[in-house]
């Protein structure tokens, strides 16, 4: 019996973006299957940011990098679920501002603010999107604390999550793609494979006819009518470009880059296995400040920079958070594919501003620290100064140099540009590539930038808008 | 192409040194583990990645024969060159990493508490 797999609709890829698409197209009565690279993973089966969990759900054991001066981490899902299952969980609207400006500026039809809000309307209750029920955990009343001595806007991000009746903690369940629209999609018919890698898309007079694919290690053939790349803003242009697939392809990668610090506090402020729920918005949306997972291996990352300095801090770890803080860059990456290399080559340029917004940004942080508190505060960059006080702040930033800090991030979009404007757009205003006529991109590609906020709002509402016009002119064969 | 294996047997010796030269009090058996963790963290790396660390390594495992092998180590350790400070960098990251969030009861030396 052959082992090939034949469908009417290939999604490639189950996170934000390949979720949804999947589950609108499958109860439209379209036949899905979805192909995910990675393992079906139950939420709750590892331990959220450890390295476990790296192993399990991640590319690379999460050690992937854009390379440039500085180069810049980043880490991209890589099982059921995509993103979603690894993430914070935080949830950002896509602002409207944004979205008019990537309307304006793209060329992209028929983008409606008010469209995106009511798709956001049902996104926010299918993951049950909202407030922690009780008290913050301590690494976050001390961001919103600092920032209120400081008198800088702070708010709580909302998170997909639920939480258990009756609950005062900040502890809930991630209601990820794996619990919310893949059991969906898989309810209404659709197929998910895993383990399965599309390694190039079989292109023939504009169309897409088959997908070369592996499984175990044995080859085989996907044959579809239409096909969704879903895999996230590096994946996907790297299947493209695998496919011959180019123009205006993998050439805008934008991101969110971060900088870290470390903070010790006179009392135990470490929560291992989460984030914190408040961001400080004062300098938003050049400069927004966040905490990070800070279980007592992050946190001896977080120092490893300046070892030699900070290490007797890392016996103090339960006193220790980890925060960041994240500009909108004017940089731009690319993404490429090389022959007879399994990953693509990912690159990174920040500019001039940003890398000045960095080191701004970094002193503002371990200010809001101080106002919050901190008796010492670790700078992630070589040579970094220990902060104690105000006055340590202007030797922090005299020392800082990009190329010397540890950058970050963890938000990848706008590979694929979406949009009419052909002089820099990978795909139309529905995620449809320019010049073929069954190949379509459904993910944090289609973003035109990084939308300053976290970006996971944005990619549902984009995809599922995409997908519902996908299924009103494309019509199931049924 | 694919260099996993080469990049573990090039890496395993300089990862072994680094990790002794900054955490001197890790026991043996923790040293051993770490070890074992970022080598195969390395052969998982992207390619274009694990390519440059590979040949990183060879360099540095071939400047660094006999004698020359603790100079050699303690320079890298401490100054951030191009490239092969990046190479330090990226082993110190798994390294520290391993060793506090499977022992976190560590001193700042490496030793048990």
């Amino acid at each position: 019996m052959s082992a090939d797999l034949n469908c009417e609709v290939l999604i490639v890829g189950s996170g934000a973006g390949g979720a949804t698409t999947a589950t609108v197209l499958a109860e439209a009565g379209f036949d899905v299957l979805i192909a995910e690279e990675g393992a079906w993973v139950d939420q709750g089966s590892v331990t959220p940011f450890s390295l476990a969990q790296m192993d399990l759900q991640y590319r690379s054991g999460g050690v992937t990098v854009a390379l440039g001066a500085p180069s810049i981490a980043y880490t991209e899902g890589r099982c059921a679920g995509g993103g979603t299952e690894v993430n914070s969980g935080l949830y950002r609207r896509p602002p409207g501002e944004v979205v008019d400006r990537w309307r304006s500026q793209y060329q992209i039809r028929d983008l409606d603010p008010t469209e995106l809000d009511s798709i956001a309307d049902e996104v926010e209750k299918e993951l049950s999107v909202g407030l922690t029920p009780g008290t913050p955990s301590e690494p976050s009343r001390i961001l919103r604390d600092g920032a209120e001595a400081l008198g800088w806007q702070n708010s709580e991000i909302p998170r997909w999550m639920t939480y258990p009746e009756g609950t005062t903690g900040f502890r809930g369940e991630r209601q990820s793609m794996t619990r919310t629209y893949l059991p969906r999609a898989i309810a209404a018919g659709a197929r998910l494979v895993t383990g399965l890698t599309i390694d190039r898309l079989v292109i023939s007079n504009g169309r897409a006819t088959s997908a070369t694919a592996r499984r175990d290690g044995q080859p085989i053939t996907v044959r579809f009518r239409d096909v969704i790349v879903c895999g996230g803003a590096i994946q996907t242009p790297a299947l493209l470009q695998r496919s011959g697939i180019r123009k205006h392809i993998g050439r805008s990668l934008a991101v969110h880059p971060t900088v870290k610090l470390a903070a010790r506090f006179d009392h135990e402020v470490n929560v291992p296995d989460d984030v914190p729920v408040h961001q400080v918005k004062e300098f938003a949306p050049a400069l927004s400040f966040g905490g990070s997972a800070s279980n007592p291996g992050l946190v001896a990352l977080s120092l490893s920079d300046s070892w030699r300095d900070f290490a007797p801090a890392v016996e103090a770890w339960p006193s220790i958070s980890v925060y960041y803080a994240a500009i909108t860059s004017e940089g731009r990456g690319r993404v490429q594919a090389v022959p007879g290399m399994r990953d693509p080559i990912v690159t990174y340029r920040l500019t001039r501003r940003d890398k000045d917004l960095l080191r701004s940004g970094l002193a503002r942080l371990a200010l809001l620290m101080l106002a919050a508190g901190a008796q010492e505060v670790y700078p992630s960059f070589r040579g970094a100064p220990i902060v104690r006080g105000r006055a340590d702040l202007a030797t922090l930033q005299e020392r800082f140099a990009a190329a010397k800090a540890s950058v970050m991030t963890v938000h990848l979009c706008s590979t694929v540009p979406l949009g009419e404007d052909r002089t820099r757009c990978g795909a139309d205003s529905y995620g449809r590539v320019h010049g073929y006529s069954n190949v379509f991109v459904n993910d944090a590609s289609l973003l035109p930038d990084a939308p300053g906020v976290n970006p996971q709002g944005s990619v549902m509402a984009l995809a599922i808008r995409n997908a519902r016009h996908f299924a009103r002119t494309e019509r199931p064969r049924g | 192409m694919d260099s996993a294996p080469v990049v573990e047997r090039l890496a395993a010796p300089f990862v072994a040194q680094l990790l002794r030269h900054d955490l001197p009090g890790l026991p043996q058996a923790r040293l051993d583990d770490t070890v074992t963790f970022i080598r195969r963290r390395l052969s998982s790396l992207p390619s274009f990645v694990r390519f440059g660390v590979t040949i990183i390594g060879g360099l540095v495992r071939a400047v660094s024969i006999g004698p020359a092998q603790q100079p050699v180590l303690r320079f890298l350790a401490a100054r951030p060159l191009p490239l092969f400070g990046e190479y330090v960098r990226l082993t110190r990251s798994l390294g520290y990493a391993y060793v506090w969030e499977t022992w976190p009861d560590s001193l700042a030396d490496g030793s048990p508490k």
